[in-house]
Formats: structure tokens, sequence, C-alpha cells
């Protein structure tokens, strides 16, 4: 396969990983660097980098979106970036110090975390402004979001020591990884610290790019951006993004998810085979 | 608050854009330079090869050198990706600063700080 064929092989296949990632809700990295490993033989510290290039593209682009119905929480976004900003560095660290088997049977793992994850997402209950964590309040992040019609609903905000350090976590997988590891966001800032799922969503997605630029950092440092791959992979996941959210509303999603993370799972089993070898 | 957060998403859409449309050009000037050619991603150099920080990235790019290589319209490209999410957070502290939120400043400061330094040590 020479160089043009192989980076519009690439290109195709980020397409449709982005197309499905954002029909399904995975983030486009955590399907495009196995893709590349598996499909391409890629090596995964490049697959890592450019997956991690297409998750600060897709978030950023989308990003937008969200800031415009004001539905995300910036002030809950800024503030457990510290978190994950940290533990992204962390991860990017030990990512570059870990053997690669280590890293692909862990990337296995979360992979298939990802898929249980997505599956159990059942919208933990919601809480008032006034039952928020004190510290909550110290930190003004209780918010309101605007509903279909026109009004504002309040929430407030539980959970914030341990919400802060699970997203720690989900900042090193990041990082470990190459992901935006949205789906461990999303349980942080749902489950433990009860906002509503749509302020979550659109909050995680602001987060998401922020926390891969900060991996990127060290990625950049150690070699593991190749311009030639991160520019197939970073244009396929955003137009096929961008395509997928415009078919959002007409795809049968519901099927599409049972047999796409069936295939995820499989995958997931490849990469920690791979990782075994 | 919501003038900043509509020159936020503004900011964000246009970056993304523009970046996306450079790393386009750039891929298909890149590759119209090496038909033929075998790739070159399967095995891992370990030493940067391209760049290793993003003044790094920039000065490679306007190198004269690369031009030959092809490589620079698409590397910018790439820079102005990666530059989106510091400039998302530095415009969100700009905000608080003229809110005169004292603590959300300094937490944009703490988050700046440490994409700097991944950035730059």
């Amino acid at each position: 396969m020479t160089e043009p064929i192989f980076d519009i092989a690439v290109g195709g296949a980020s397409f449709c990983a982005g197309v499905f990632g954002s029909l399904i809700g995975l983030g486009g990295g955590i399907i495009i660097t196995p893709l590349l490993v598996l499909g391409f033989g890629i090596d995964l510290r490049y697959a890592m980098g450019a997956a991690l290039c297409s998750v600060i593209a897709t978030s950023s682009g989308a990003a937008a979106a969200y800031l415009r119905d004001g539905i995300s929480n910036m002030k809950v976004g800024l503030f457990l970036c510290v978190a994950t900003t940290v533990g992204a560095v962390c991860g990017a660290l030990l990512a570059t110090v870990l053997d690669q088997s280590v890293l692909a049977v862990i990337f296995g793992v979360a992979l298939l975390a990802t898929v249980f994850l997505s599956l159990a997402k059942k919208p933990g209950p919601r809480i008032l402004p006034e039952d928020s964590d004190p510290l909550a309040i110290k930190l003004d992040l209780p918010g309101e979001f605007p509903g279909q019609d026109g009004t504002k609903s309040a929430y407030g905000v539980a959970g914030i020591v341990p919400g802060f350090c699970v997203m720690w976590v989900a900042g090193v997988l990041s990082g470990l990884l190459g992901i935006g590891s949205g789906a461990f966001k999303v349980l942080a800032m749902d489950q433990i610290m009860r906002l509503p799922f749509k302020v979550t969503t659109a909050t995680s997605n602001f987060m998401i790019g922020v926390t891969a630029a900060a991996s990127v950092g060290v990625y950049l440092k150690k070699g593991y951006l190749d311009p030639a791959l991160v520019s197939p992979v970073a244009l396929g996941v955003l137009a096929g993004a961008f395509v997928g959210a415009k078919l959002l509303a007409v795809a049968p999603v519901r099927l599409l998810r049972v047999i796409f993370l069936t295939a995820v799972c499989v995958i997931a089993v490849q990469m920690i085979r791979q990782g075994l070898r | 608050m919501n003038r900043m957060t509509l020159l936020l998403a503004r900011v964000m859409v246009t970056g993304t854009m523009i970046s996306a449309f450079l790393i386009a050009v750039g891929l298909v000037w890149f590759l119209s330079a090496h038909v033929g050619e075998n790739p070159g991603d399967h095995i891992f150099s370990g030493e940067p090869k391209y760049f290793s920080n993003p003044i790094g990235m920039v000065r490679r790019a306007f190198d004269l050198r690369e031009v030959g290589e092809r490589r620079s319209v698409a590397m910018i490209g790439i820079f102005l990706l990666l530059l989106n999410p510091p400039v998302r957070v530095l415009l969100a502290g700009a905000g608080y600063v003229l809110e005169k939120n004292r603590l959300y400043v300094w937490i944009s400061a703490v988050v700046f700080t440490v994409l700097a330094i991944s950035f730059f040590w």
C-alpha cells in the first residue's frame, strides 16, 4: 500500500469511527486507536497521539454549540479541569515509561469499562441547589439550565471531593491511553456530583478538549505526533462526528448501539490479546 | 458572561474550521509529493521526528527547508487545533476578570498554567 492510499484508508476508517462514535455517544478516540493498531498495524503510540488530536478537534467543534445553548456549566468545567489536566499530565508521563503491551491491556480493559458505563447509563437522582455540598456552594457551582419551554430550572451539585478525585482518574486515563475519557467524566458528574444529564454531557465535552491538550504536550515531547498520521485521523473523525450528529435524528440508534457496542467488546478483547501476546 | 460565551463559541468554531481546512490542504499537498512511497507509520522511531513543542512546530512550519517535505501547512493546522483548548481556558478566564470573580480567575489561571507546563517543560 502506498502513502496516499494508506492515508485515504486511514481517513475513511476515522470518518466511520467519528460517525458511529457520535451516533452511540462514545468519543472518537477510544474507537480510532484500536482501529489504527489492529487494522492498520500502526504503532500504539502514534495511534494514541493521532487519536488525542482528533479528540481535541471534535471537542472544539461541538463545545461551541453547547456553549451557545448555555447548557454547560463553565464553573464546574473549569474547576474539574484542575483535576483532569493534572491527571492527564501524570497519565501521559506514565504512558511514556510503561511497556506497550501493558498499555494495550489497559486500553482493552478501559474500552470494556466504557461499554459497560454507556450501557448502565441511568441518570442518578437530581438534587436541589439548597441540598448542595457546602463546598459546592462555596465554589458557586450550582446553576440553572434552560428547559425546552424557555423556563430555567435550578440544580444543585453534590460530592465535590469524590467527584474531583474521579476526575483526576479520568484525566490519568486520558493521558495514559490518548482518549477523551468522556464516559468516565460523565460518570463522575452524573452519578457522583448529581448534575443534570444535559449539563453533564455539555460540560464534559468542554473539558475533554482541555484535558486532551494537557496530555498532548507530553506526547509532543516524546514524538508521538506524526503529522502524516494526525492529519487524516483528525480530519476523518471531525467530519464523521459532524455527519453522525446530523444522522442522529434519523438513524436507528438503538439497533446501532447494540451492534456497535458488541463490536467494541470484540475489539477490546483483541487489544488485550495483542498486549498479552 | 453571555457576550464572552458567544465570543468563546465563535472563536472555537472558527478556529476548528480554519485548522481543519489547513490540515486538509496540507495533507493533499503532502501526499501529492509522496505518491508511490510506502507509509512509515508502522514503526515508532522513539525520537520526536517533526516537532516537540508548539514553538518548534511553528518554527519548522516556516522553515524553508521544510517546504520541500511539504508538511508545513498541515503542521500549522495541527498547531491551531492544539491551540484551541488553551485559548478556551484563557477566554473563560478573561470573562471572569471582567466579572471580577477572583476565585474563578485563579482557577482558570491554574488550569492554564498546567497546560502551559505540559507544552513547554
